[in-house]
C-alpha cells in the first residue's frame, strides 16, 4: 500500500543542510501494523507526517496505493488523506469548542457527508468506544485517556485504511495507555486498518508486528 | 456545515467575552458614528430638493468688476425681475424677494386682540408658482398680484385666527401701519427648506413704499427665475450677461455681468470666490463625509487587527481542521463567516446605538434627523455596509488563517512571518495617523473659534443691547433717548441703520480731490445718529463724534481708517469729500472695527448722520451689573412710548456667537470625533499589545530566567509600541497641517498654527497609547516563568 523509495528531507539552516530524513526506502503492505522507535530528534514524527502527506519531501518517490503522491497538488493530496488516513495525536488535538459529538463528527462534514448519515456513523462510533454518555461534553471536561479515546474515535470515523499515530500514549498513564493500545490490536486484527505508530516504548512496540528503528534520519538495520 | 460554523462562531465569541466585546463595541461605535453623519449628509443634500420645478429655477447673481477686484453678490436691482421676464422669452417666471424687516429682527402684527411678531418677506406674484410651498387655502397664482395682500403660515394663522380657514379672508394690521387681507394660508415651510419665513406681502407694495426700487443704481433684493423647461442654459446667461446695461448708463472703472445659480446647488454651493461660486457648505458635507469615511476605516483596521489578535489562539483549531480535510477555501469561508457575524452584531448595536444618540445630535446640529426604518432602501444599504464591512474586515485574518501549515501549527513552531507584522503594524500606523490628525485639527478649530468669540471687534460687545427701531420708536426717538438715558442703569443711547454686525449697505459714489475718475471704489456704508461712537465704545483716532454742539457736524463724514489709507489723505480732518451729490467735512477717523463676519476683510467705511433715520438698530450700553434693571427700565419706557409693539431685545454678543454658528457645531463635532478615533485606536492598539505580548510569552519567560525584572521587561515591551506611534506622528503632522491651513483660509482674521498643538497632540497620542499598552505589558511580565517556557 505504501511505498517509499530513496526519500530525503532536509532544511537549510545557515550555510548547511540539516538531513531530517536520509535516504529512506520503505514497503508496508496493508494490514499490517507498524512501530517507528528511535530516539528524540531521529525523524519518527518527520516520517510520519510525510507517509500522512501534511508534510513535502525533498527527493525521492512516494506511492500511496500506487498513487504518486509527490506529484499530487494540495486539493488532491487533501482529498486523498482525508478519505483515506486518519490521524491520532500525542497531544489528542480536539477542537476546544466542540463537543466529544461534533469532535467526532468534524471528518465527515469535510467530506460531505448528509445530515442522517452522519448522525448513524457517529452514534455508532460512540456506541463501540462506549463513550455515548459523554457525547455533550466538551474536551476540558474529559481525562486525558477519555480525550484520547475520543481522538482516536474521531480518526476512525471516515472509515480509513491507515491509521497514523504519534505517540499516542505519551501522555497517558500506563492503564489508559494499555487501553488505547488494546483498541490498536483490535482494530488492526478484526477491522483489518493499517497501523503505522511512532513510539519511545519498547511495550508499546512490540504490539505491532514490524518494528522500524530510525536514528538519525535514516532507518537502522 | 454553515450551522457547524455559525455554533463555533458564537460559542467563540462567548468564550473571549472581553475581545469579543471590545471588537463588538469598537466596530458599533464607528458604524453608529458613521450612520449618523450619513443621514446628516444626506439630509443637508436634500435641502430644497422638494420643488417641483427644481431643475428650471435659478437665482440671479451679480459680479462686479472694479478696483482691481472681481466679487460677487446676491444683491439685484429691485425692477430686474420684472424686466427680466418681459425681455427674455426663456424665462417663464420670475420673482424678487426682500426682507420685511431688517435681518435678524421681525414684524410685528395685530389682529383682534392678538399681536406677536413674526419673520417674513416681500416676493413676486410668480413665488408660488415658481417653488413648491403647499398652499391650504387660496390660490397660488393670485395670492400675492395685489396691493395691500398677505400670505401666512399656518403657524401664524393659528396664532392670530385660531386655524387656516377662519385666517383667509380676514384683515391683519402690520407695524400698526398698514392692514393687509389674507389672501392664502401656506403650509409651515418645512425644515428642509434654505428659505423659513411665516408670510408674504406682494412685491407690489415694496415697490410702492420704496422710491430707491426704480433706480438701477441701487441692488438690494435677490431675483429668481424659472426658466422653460429644455432651455439652453448657456444662451441664456450670454443674453442677460450685460442685461443691467439696458437700463443703466455704464460707469468708468466698474462692469457689472449678471450670472445664475442653480436654484437647488445654493444651500450647498453659495460662497464667491473672485466673482464665481466657490464652495460654501459642501465643504462641511465633504469635509464630514471623509470624516465618517475615516472613522470607518479606523474602527475595521481595529477589527482587522483584534480578530487576527485572537485567531492566533485560533491556530491550532486551524491545524486540526486542515489535518482533518479541510481545504483553504472552506477555511476562508468559515474565518469570513465568523467575521460576517460579528459585523452583523455589530451593525444592530450600532443602529440601537445611532437612535439613541440622535436626540443629542440633533440638538448639536439643529436638525431633525431620523432613522428611516420604515424604508426598505436604508436596511438595503445597511444590510450591503455590513456585508462589505465584514468582507473586508474578515479578509485579513481569513486569508492569513487558512495559509497556515497544519505540521507547523500542531507542532507549536508557529512563527508569525516577518510581513504579517509589518502588516498589522502598518494598520496601526494608518489608525493612529488618522487619530491624530483629527485631534490635530479639534485644536485648531477650538482655537479658532475660541479666538472668533474672543476676538477685539474694535467696540465693546458687553453690556450692548440692541431694539429694532419700529412703530413710535421712529418719531419719538429723542424722548425715548431723553427718558432711557435717565435711567441709572443705562449709560448712553444711539441708533444706526442696520446693526452692527451686518452693516450691508455699500457704495462706490464717494468721489474725494484727486480720486481716479476711471477706478471705481466700494465704501461700506453707515447711517448713524448721536452719541454712536460713545455708545459703541469705538475709538476715535483723530477729530471726533458728532456732537449736537457743532450744528455743522449733521454734514459731516467720520471714516475708519482703512477709509482714509484708501483715499489716501494725509490730514483727513477737515478736508472735503463727497457722496453722491453731497460734499462734507471728514470730522473724524475711526480705529478700524469689524462691521461684519469676520470672515473679510475690514472695508473701508464711511458714516453719515441722520438722527432721523426711520428703521435700524437702537443701541443702548449698560451698566456692567446692571443689565436686569437696565432691560426692566427698557421694557417700561417702550410700553408707554410704542404700546402697540411687543417689547423684543437682543444682547451684543449673543447676536455676534450666532454669525458663527457652523464654526461652533464644526468645533463641537470635531471634538467628539477626535475622541471617538483616538478611542478606537486605543482598542486596536490594545488588541495588537495582547497579540504581541502572547507572542513573546516565551520570550518574556526566558528573558526572566535570565534576570530581567519587572520594570525591564515592560519598558522594553512598551517602547516598542512607540515606533509604530512615531511613525503615525511623522505622517500625521504634515498632513494636518496642510488640512488645517486650508481651512483657515476660509477667515480673514485667523490663528496661527502653533507648534504646541503638534507637541500635545503627539504626548496625548503617545501617553495614551503607552497606558493602553502598559496593562498588557505588565500582565506579561508578571507571569509565571514556568509556565511560559512549557513546550507541551
Amino acid at each position: 500500500m505504501i511505498k517509499l523509495k530513496n526519500i530525503f528531507k532536509w532544511v537549510n539552516s545557515g550555510g548547511n543542510r540539516v538531513f531530517l530524513l536520509k535516504d529512506i526506502n520503505l514497503n508496508i503492505k496493508e494490514g499490517e501494523f507498524i512501530s517507528i522507535m528511535g530516539p528524540s530528534g531521529s525523524g519518527k514524527s518527520t516520517l510520519l507526517n510525510v507517509i500522512g502527506m501534511l508534510d513535502e519531501f525533498n527527493e525521492g518517490e512516494y506511492l500511496f496505493m500506487d498513487q504518486p503522491v509527490h506529484l499530487l497538488k494540495e486539493k488532491q493530496k487533501a482529498q486523498f488523506y482525508k478519505t483515506h488516513i486518519g490521524f491520532v495525536f500525542q497531544a489528542y488535538h480536539l477542537i476546544d469548542e466542540l463537543t466529544v459529538y461534533e469532535n467526532i463528527e468534524t471528518p465527515l462534514l469535510y467530506q460531505n457527508v448528509k445530515s442522517s448519515e452522519r448522525q448513524a456513523i457517529v452514534a455508532d462510533i460512540l456506541d463501540r468506544f462506549n463513550i455515548v454518555g459523554k457525547k455533550d461534553l466538551f474536551p476540558a471536561q474529559l481525562s486525558g485517556g477519555q480525550q484520547q479515546l475520543v481522538g482516536v474515535a474521531r480518526a476512525l470515523v471516515a472509515k480509513p485504511k491507515l491509521i497514523l499515530a504519534d505517540e499516542p500514549t505519551g501522555n497517558l498513564n500506563t492503564k489508559q495507555g494499555e487501553e488505547i493500545m488494546q483498541l490498536f490490536k483490535q482494530l488492526n486484527e478484526e477491522d483489518g486498518v493499517t497501523i503505522i505508530q511512532a513510539t519511545h516504548s519498547e511495550k508499546n512496540a512490540a504490539y505491532g508486528s514490524k518494528i522500524i528503528n530510525l536514528l538519525d534520519g535514516r532507518v537502522e538495520k | 456545515m454553515i450551522k457547524n460554523y455559525f455554533k463555533i462562531a458564537w460559542r467563540n465569541l462567548f468564550r473571549n467575552k472581553a475581545f469579543s466585546a471590545i471588537n463588538i463595541l469598537g466596530l458599533a461605535l464607528g458604524m453608529a458614528c458613521s450612520l449618523l453623519i450619513m443621514l446628516w449628509v444626506q439630509d443637508e443634500r436634500n435641502v430644497d430638493g422638494f420643488h417641483s420645478n427644481g431643475k428650471q429655477l435659478y437665482q440671479v447673481y451679480e459680479r462686479y468688476h472694479f478696483d482691481g477686484k472681481v466679487v460677487a453678490g446676491y444683491a439685484t436691482q429691485g425692477l430686474l425681475a420684472e424686466e427680466l421676464k418681459k425681455v427674455i422669452p426663456e424665462i417663464q417666471y420670475t420673482s424678487s424677494m426682500d426682507y420685511a424687516s431688517q435681518p435678524g429682527t421681525k414684524s410685528t402684527f395685530e389682529a383682534g386682540d392678538k399681536v406677536n411678531k413674526m419673520f417674513g418677506k416681500f416676493a413676486g406674484a410668480d413665488f408660488f408658482s415658481m417653488f413648491s410651498y403647499n398652499l391650504l387655502q387660496g390660490n397660488p397664482t393670485t395670492a400675492l398680484n395685489t396691493p395691500g395682500c398677505i400670505a401666512i403660515s399656518r403657524k401664524m394663522a393659528e396664532s392670530f385666527f385660531g386655524s387656516p380657514e377662519k385666517a383667509i379672508g380676514n384683515t391683519i394690521r402690520y407695524e400698526n401701519k398698514e392692514d393687509l387681507q389674507v389672501t392664502a394660508v401656506f403650509e409651515n415651510i418645512p425644515i428642509n427648506s434654505s428659505q423659513q419665513f411665516d408670510f408674504l406681502r406682494s412685491w407690489i407694495d415694496y415697490v410702492k413704499q420704496n422710491e430707491w426700487v426704480r433706480h438701477w443704481g441701487n441692488a438690494s433684493p435677490d431675483t429668481y427665475v424659472q426658466l422653460l423647461p429644455g432651455t439652453d442654459l448657456a444662451k441664456v446667461k450670454t443674453e442677460i450677461k450685460d442685461f443691467i446695461y439696458r437700463y443703466k448708463a455704464k460707469e468708468k472703472g466698474s462692469v457689472t455681468e449678471l450670472d445664475l445659480l442653480p436654484y437647488s446647488d445654493k444651500y450647498l454651493h453659495s460662497t464667491f470666490k473672485d466673482g464665481y461660486i466657490d464652495g460654501g457648505r459642501i465643504e462641511y458635507v465633504r469635509l464630514f463625509s471623509i470624516v465618517a469615511i475615516f472613522i470607518l476605516l479606523i474602527a475595521c483596521i481595529n477589527f482587522m487587527n483584534l480578530s487576527t489578535a485572537r485567531s492566533a489562539r485560533r491556530s491550532k483549531e486551524v491545524g486540526i481542521r486542515k489535518v482533518l480535510g479541510g481545504i483553504r477555501s472552506s477555511l476562508i469561508a468559515q474565518f469570513m463567516g465568523e467575521a460576517i457575524l460579528l459585523t452583523f452584531i455589530s451593525g444592530i448595536i450600532a443602529v440601537a446605538l445611532a437612535g439613541i444618540l440622535l436626540p443629542v445630535f440633533n440638538s448639536l446640529t439643529g436638525k431633525l434627523l431620523f432613522l428611516p426604518v420604515g424604508q426598505p432602501l436604508f436596511w438595503t444599504s445597511l444590510v450591503g455596509l455590513l456585508t462589505i464591512t465584514g468582507l473586508i474586515a474578515g479578509s485579513y485574518p481569513a486569508l492569513f488563517m487558512s495559509s497556515l501549515k497544519a505540521i507547523t501549527v500542531l507542532k507549536g513552531s508557529l512563527k508569525f512571518s516577518w510581513n504579517a507584522t509589518i502588516f498589522r503594524k502598518g494598520l496601526v500606523v494608518f489608525q493612529f495617523s488618522l487619530s491624530i490628525i483629527l485631534i490635530v485639527s479639534m485644536l485648531v478649530i477650538y482655537r479658532q473659534v475660541d479666538y472668533i468669540q474672543s476676538k477685539n471687534l474694535g467696540y465693546d460687545r458687553e453690556n450692548l443691547i440692541y431694539l429694532p427701531i419700529e412703530g413710535n420708536l421712529v418719531q419719538n426717538f429723542k424722548r425715548f433717548k431723553d427718558e432711557t438715558t435717565r435711567e441709572t442703569s443705562i449709560l448712553s443711547v444711539s441708533k444706526m441703520r442696520n446693526s452692527p454686525t451686518i452693516l450691508e449697505h455699500h457704495t462706490s459714489s464717494i468721489d474725494w480731490p484727486g480720486k481716479d475718475p476711471n477706478v471705481s471704489v466700494s465704501f461700506a456704508d453707515g447711517v448713524v445718529g448721536y452719541d454712536f461712537v460713545k455708545t459703541m465704545k469705538l475709538n476715535i483716532v483723530e477729530g471726533q463724534d458728532y456732537s449736537t454742539d457743532f450744528g455743522t457736524d449733521s454734514t459731516g463724514y467720520l471714516l475708519n481708517e482703512t477709509a482714509v489709507r484708501k483715499i489716501g489723505l494725509q490730514n483727513p480732518i477737515g478736508q472735503t469729500i463727497s457722496w453722491g451729490n453731497r460734499p462734507g467735512k471728514i470730522i473724524g477717523v475711526l480705529k478700524d472695527f469689524h462691521f461684519n463676519s469676520i470672515h473679510q476683510t475690514i472695508d473701508p467705511l464711511i458714516i453719515r448722520l441722520d438722527e432721523r433715520w426711520k428703521w435700524g438698530t437702537v443701541l443702548v450700553r449698560t451698566k456692567a451689573g446692571k443689565t436686569k434693571e437696565a432691560i426692566a427700565g427698557l421694557q417700561k419706557i417702550c410700553k408707554s412710548l410704542n404700546p402697540d409693539f411687543p417689547f423684543t431685545y437682543q444682547f451684543s454678543d449673543e447676536e455676534y456667537t450666532k454669525l458663527y454658528n457652523n464654526e461652533q457645531v464644526v468645533s463641537k463635532l470635531a471634538n467628539y470625533f477626535a475622541f471617538l478615533a483616538i478611542f478606537i485606536s486605543c482598542l486596536g492598539l490594545f488588541g495588537l499589545a495582547t497579540f504581541t505580548a502572547e507572542q513573546r510569552t516565551k520570550e518574556i519567560g526566558v528573558r526572566k530566567v535570565l534576570g530581567a525584572s519587572v520594570a525591564n521587561i515592560v519598558s522594553q515591551l512598551s517602547f516598542s509600541f512607540l515606533k509604530p506611534v512615531a511613525i503615525a506622528l511623522l505622517i500625521a503632522f504634515p498632513v494636518a497641517w496642510y488640512a488645517m491651513n486650508r481651512w483657515l483660509q476660509g477667515f480673514a482674521y485667523k490663528i496661527d498654527i502653533a507648534w504646541w498643538m503638534f507637541a500635545i497632540a503627539g504626548l496625548l497620542t503617545i501617553g495614551i497609547a503607552l497606558l493602553t499598552v502598559s496593562y498588557q505589558s505588565i500582565k506579561a511580565a508578571l507571569m509565571n516563568p514556568v509556565k511560559s517556557i512549557r513546550t507541551e
